[in-house]
C-alpha cells in the first residue's frame, strides 16, 4: 500500500519529467520558428507566394512534442537522484533514500508531512527567445508581397552618374564632337540603364556605364588633341600676320612680303582647319587674296585668327569643366603659342632684303632662339660676358705636422696581451673607477661598512 | 547494505542517552550547545578532537566534564617543550624483583586512559608529538618491540592555543589528519557571561546528576554501528571529498585557485562516521544530507593544504568548505540552471 510520501515521490517524479519536457519542447520550438521564418522567407524572396503551403510548417512544432518527449525520457535522471532531492527538500534524513534498501514504514510515521516539492523555473529568457522567434516566423509569413520582393527588385542606385554622362554626352553633342544622332542614341540609352538597373544583377548596368563613359572620353580626348594642334597652327599663323602687318609699316620690302605672304598661306592650308571634328572657318575672300591684303583686310584675318582660336579654346575647357580630358591638356592648350614674339619676328622681316627664303617658318619653329642681332633665327644663344673666377678659388692651407707622432719612439712589436708592470693603472672615470686594471676587478663588489667587520671575521677564520 | 534497519524502539533508548548526556553537558558547560553536541559526535565516533581556542574558555573543563559523566579514567598533559615520548608513552624501568633478579619493567605513561587531555599540543616538540602518531591511529604503543594496547575507549582530546605562537612547533599534517575534528571555542556571550559569574563563583564545575554506565556506552557504540548511510549520501561525501582536490572533476574556482592539497580518504571516513554520530545525536536511523554538511566543516577545516595565494588573499580552509558546501549538488541530480527546486 502506497504512503502519501510514496504518492508525493511519484508526483515530484512526474513533475520534474514534465517540466524538462516543456523546457526542451521550449527549445526546440524556438529553434524551429527561427528556421521557419527563414525558410519563409528565402522562399517568399524567390517568388514563392503560396500561404497554405508556407503555413504547414506550424505544423512542426507537434513532432517536437513528441520529440522532446521521448529525449526526456531517454535522459531522465536516476529514480534514486529524484528520490534523494524528495528527501533532501522534505528534510527526511535519509529515511526515504533508506526506503531503496529496506522496509522503513515503522519510520515514516515520524518523517514531517509529505509535500511535494515544487520547481520553479526561470523561464523568462527561454519564453521571450520563443516569443522573439514565434513573432518573427510570423513576421516572415504576414509580410506584404511587395516587400517581400522589395529586395530582390529594389533599383541600383546610378541617378547620379546618368546624369552626370547625359552632361557629357550634350555637351559633346553642343560641341559637335559627336553628331546629333549619335547624341540621342547614347541619351536613349542612359534612360533605359537607369530604368533597367536593378540590385539584383548590377554588373551589366556598370559595363554598360563604364562603356558610354570610355566612349565619352576617347572622343573628348581626340577632340581636344585636334584642338591643341590647330591652335598652335593658328597661333603660328596668328603670329606671322601681326609680323606682317608691322613690318609692313616698318617698310618691308615686297619681295619678302610676298614670300611672307605665301608662307602665310602654306601654313593656314597645312593646318586644315576646315577638317576633322572641330572645324574653323576663315573668310575664303581673305584665304583667296593674301598676297595683297590690304591693312583693313589683314585686321579682319587677324580678327577671325583670334576667333577660332577663342573658340577651341572654349571648348577644350567645356571639356576640361566635365572632367572629360586631363587638366594638363587644357594648360597645353591655353600655353601654345606663348613663346612666339611677333615684334620680334616683324624686326626680322622688316631687316630682311634677300626676300623669299625658308627662314620665316624655321624661325617660327624655333621660338627664343637667336634673333636679328644675333645672328638670325637659327643662331644659338650667346654670352658676351665670360664669367670671372676672381675670389672663387679655395685658398689651400698646409696642415702642420703631428707632433705627438714627431715625438713617438717605437719600442717594438707585440705578439700578444700587453703585460702591466707592478704600477698598476687605475681607470680615470666610469662605472670602473677606482676598479684596479687586473684580471677580475670589474666584479669587485662595493663592501660596505656594515659589512665589513663579517667579512674580516670570514678571512680571520678562514686563516 | 544493511541486513536491517534500526526500528524506532532500538533506536529510542540510545537517543535517550545521547539525550542525557548533552543535557548534562549543557547544564554544567554553559552556552556551548552546539559545541557540545559535536564534541559528543565525537566521541561516539570513536574520533579524536583538536580543541582551539583562547585560554580560559572551557576546553579543560569541557573534556572533565565529558570524563565524569561518561564515567571514564582522564588523564592530561601539559604538553612542554622538554616533553620527551617516554613521558607521554612510558618507559622501561630496571628494577629489582622479589627473587632478587634484575629487569625491565614498563612504567605506562599517561596516554594509558581513556580520555587524554594533550593541553596545548603545539608546545611539545615534533618528536614527541609524533609519539602520540601511533596511539591515535592504531590505539596502541609500541616500545622496545612490545606493542601494548590502550584501553578502550581511547580519545585524545588536544587543545592549541591559536595566539601564543612564539616557542610553539605547529603539528605536522600527518598529526593533524588524525584528529576527527578540529573545533573552535569561540566566545560566549554577555548573558551566559553574566549567568557564569552569577552561578559558578571560582568557576567551580557542578557535578554531574547522571552518569552514563560502561555498558550503555557500549551499547552507544553499537548503535551507531547500525546506522545506515544511504548510497546517495556516500556518494555525495566521496564528490565533497573529491571536490577539495585542485584539478577535481567538480573542483569549484577557489578550490582550483587556492588548495594546494585537498583532503585524504581519512577525511571521507571520518565526514561518514560524524555524520552518523549526528544522526544518532537526532535521533534518526539514517544519514541525510544535513548531517554531512553539519560535519563537513569540523572534518575538513583543518585537512586543506592551502598556497600562499590563498594567504596573500586571506582565504581560510573554513571559507572553503562553506563555499564548496554551497555549490556542490548534494544528489548530483544536475538540474539545468534555470531549474531551482523549492520546498512547497
Amino acid at each position: 500500500m502506497k504512503t502519501s510520501h510514496a504518492n508525493a515521490l511519484q508526483s515530484f517524479a512526474h513533475d520534474l519529467q514534465w517540466l524538462l519536457a516543456l523546457r526542451l519542447w521550449v527549445q526546440m520550438a524556438t529553434v524551429w520558428f527561427f528556421v521557419w521564418g527563414v525558410a519563409i522567407l528565402a522562399l517568399r524572396i524567390r517568388g514563392t507566394q503560396d500561404s497554405f503551403w508556407l503555413t504547414l510548417g506550424l505544423f512542426g512544432i507537434v513532432p517536437l512534442v513528441l520529440v522532446s518527449a521521448i529525449r526526456v525520457r531517454r535522459l531522465r535522471p536516476e529514480f534514486s537522484k529524484i528520490r534523494a532531492n524528495y528527501d533532501r527538500i522534505n528534510a527526511c534524513g535519509g529515511v526515504i533514500m533508506s526506503e531503496e534498501a529496506a522496509d522503513m514504514e515503522a519510520w515514516l510515521a515520524q518523517l514531517p508531512e509529505a509535500v511535494v516539492p515544487k520547481f520553479r523555473w526561470h523561464s523568462g529568457r527561454a519564453m521571450l527567445l520563443l516569443s522573439v522567434s514565434a513573432i518573427f516566423a510570423a513576421t516572415t509569413l504576414l509580410l506584404p508581397e511587395r516587400l517581400a520582393r522589395f529586395s530582390a527588385h529594389r533599383s541600383l542606385e546610378i541617378g547620379q552618374i546618368v546624369r552626370q554622362l547625359q552632361a557629357e554626352v550634350k555637351t559633346l553633342a553642343q560641341e559637335k564632337i559627336v553628331n546629333d544622332k549619335k547624341a540621342d542614341d547614347l541619351q536613349r540609352q542612359l534612360s533605359q540603364l537607369q530604368k533597367d538597373a536593378f540590385g539584383y544583377d548590377p554588373d551589366k548596368t556598370w559595363e554598360a556605364l563604364d562603356h558610354i563613359k570610355q566612349s565619352d572620353s576617347d572622343a573628348a580626348k581626340e577632340a581636344a588633341e585636334e584642338a591643341l594642334t590647330k591652335t598652335e597652327s593658328l597661333t603660328k599663323a596668328e603670329t606671322l600676320a601681326k609680323a606682317m602687318q608691322q613690318a609692313a609699316d616698318a617698310g618691308m620690302n615686297e619681295m619678302t612680303a610676298s614670300q611672307a605672304a605665301q608662307d602665310l598661306a602654306s601654313m593656314l592650308s597645312a593646318a586644315k582647319l576646315e577638317d576633322g571634328i572641330l572645324n574653323s572657318q576663315i573668310p575664303p575672300e581673305l584665304l583667296a587674296g593674301l598676297n595683297g591684303l590690304n591693312k583693313e583686310q589683314m585686321e579682319k584675318l587677324l580678327q577671325a585668327l583670334e576667333l577660332n582660336k577663342n573658340s577651341l579654346g572654349m571648348t577644350v575647357s567645356n571639356l576640361a569643366n566635365l572632367k572629360m580630358i586631363d587638366p594638363a591638356m587644357l594648360a597645353k592648350l591655353l600655353n601654345a603659342g606663348q613663346g612666339y614674339n611677333p615684334g620680334a619676328l616683324a624686326d626680322y622681316l622688316s631687316t630682311c632684303t634677300n626676300g623669299g627664303d625658308d627662314l620665316v617658318l624655321s624661325w617660327l619653329d624655333h621660338p627664343g632662339k637667336g634673333g636679328p642681332g644675333g645672328g638670325g633665327p637659327a643662331a644659338d644663344m650667346t654670352w658676351n660676358d665670360g664669367a670671372s673666377e676672381k675670389d672663387l678659388k679655395f685658398q689651400e692651407h698646409a696642415l702642420p705636422p703631428s707632433s705627438h707622432l714627431d715625438d713617438a719612439q717605437l719600442v717594438g712589436v707585440s705578439k700578444a696581451a700587453p703585460e702591466l708592470s707592478g704600477n698598476d693603472v687605475s681607470a680615470q672615470h666610469g662605472a670602473l673607477d677606482h676598479a684596479v686594471a687586473s684580471g677580475g676587478s670589474a666584479h669587485a663588489q662595493i663592501i660596505l661598512p656594515e659589512q665589513r667587520q663579517a667579512v674580516q671575521n670570514f678571512f680571520k677564520r678562514e686563516n | 547494505m544493511p541486513d536491517t534497519i534500526l526500528k524506532p524502539e532500538e533506536l529510542q533508548p540510545a537517543a535517550e542517552l545521547v539525550r542525557k548526556t548533552l543535557e548534562q553537558l549543557d547544564r554544567i558547560l554553559l552556552g556551548r550547545k552546539e559545541l557540545h553536541r559535536l564534541v559528543l559526535i565525537g566521541v561516539l565516533s570513536r574520533g579524536h578532537v583538536l580543541l582551539e581556542g583562547l585560554p580560559g574558555l572551557g576546553k579543560t573543563a569541557l573534556v572533565k566534564t565529558i570524563g565524569q559523566i561518561l564515567k571514564l579514567d582522564f588523564k592530561r598533559i601539559q604538553f612542554t617543550p622538554d616533553l620527551m615520548p617516554g613521558d607521554v608513552l612510558g618507559t622501561h624501568i630496571l628494577q629489582e624483583t622479589s627473587s632478587g633478579k634484575r629487569e625491565l619493567l614498563f612504567q605506562p605513561g599517561p596516554v594509558f586512559t581513556n580520555i587524554l587531555l594533550a593541553d596545548e599540543i603545539n608546545r611539545a616538540s615534533p618528536k614527541t608529538q609524533s609519539a602520540m602518531l601511533e596511539t591515535m591511529q592504531e590505539n596502541c604503543v609500541t616500545l622496545l618491540g612490545t606493542t601494548r594496547a590502550l584501553p578502550q575507549p581511547f580519545f585524545v582530546l588536544a587543545s592549541q592555543n591559536p595566539i601564543e605562537l612564539e616557542g610553539t612547533y605547529p603539528l605536522p599534517e600527518a598529526q593533524l589528519d588524525r584528529f576527527l575534528f578540529r573545533v573552535m571555542f569561540e566566545n560566549v556571550d554577555a548573558d551566559v557571561l553574566d549567568q557564569i559569574i552569577s552561578e559558578r563563583r571560582r568557576g567551580e564545575l557542578p557535578a554531574p546528576t547522571w552518569q552514563m554506565e560502561r555498558d550503555q556506552l557500549e551499547m552507544l557504540f553499537q548503535t551507531m554501528g547500525k546506522i545506515y548511510l544511504p548510497h546517495p549520501v556516500s556518494r555525495y561525501i566521496a564528490r565533497l571529498v573529491s571536490a577539495t582536490h585542485p584539478g577535481g572533476a567538480e573542483a569549484t574556482e577557489p578550490v582550483n585557485k587556492y588548495v594546494s592539497y585537498g583532503a585524504s580518504p581519512r577525511a571521507a571516513i571520518a565526514i561518514a562516521e560524524a555524520a552518523r554520530g549526528n544522526a544518532l545525536v537526532a535521533g534518526r536511523p539514517s544519514v541525510g544530507f544535513e548531517d554531512v554538511k553539519i560535519v563537513a566543516q569540523p572534518v575538513l577545516n583543518h585537512r586543506l593544504i592551502l598556497n600562499y595565494q590563498a594567504r596573500f588573499d586571506r582565504m581560510t580552509p573554513s571559507k572553503l568548505v562553506t563555499e564548496l558546501l554551497g555549490q556542490l549538488d548534494e544528489t548530483g541530480l544536475n538540474l539545468p540552471k534555470d531549474v531551482e527546486l523549492a520546498k512547497a
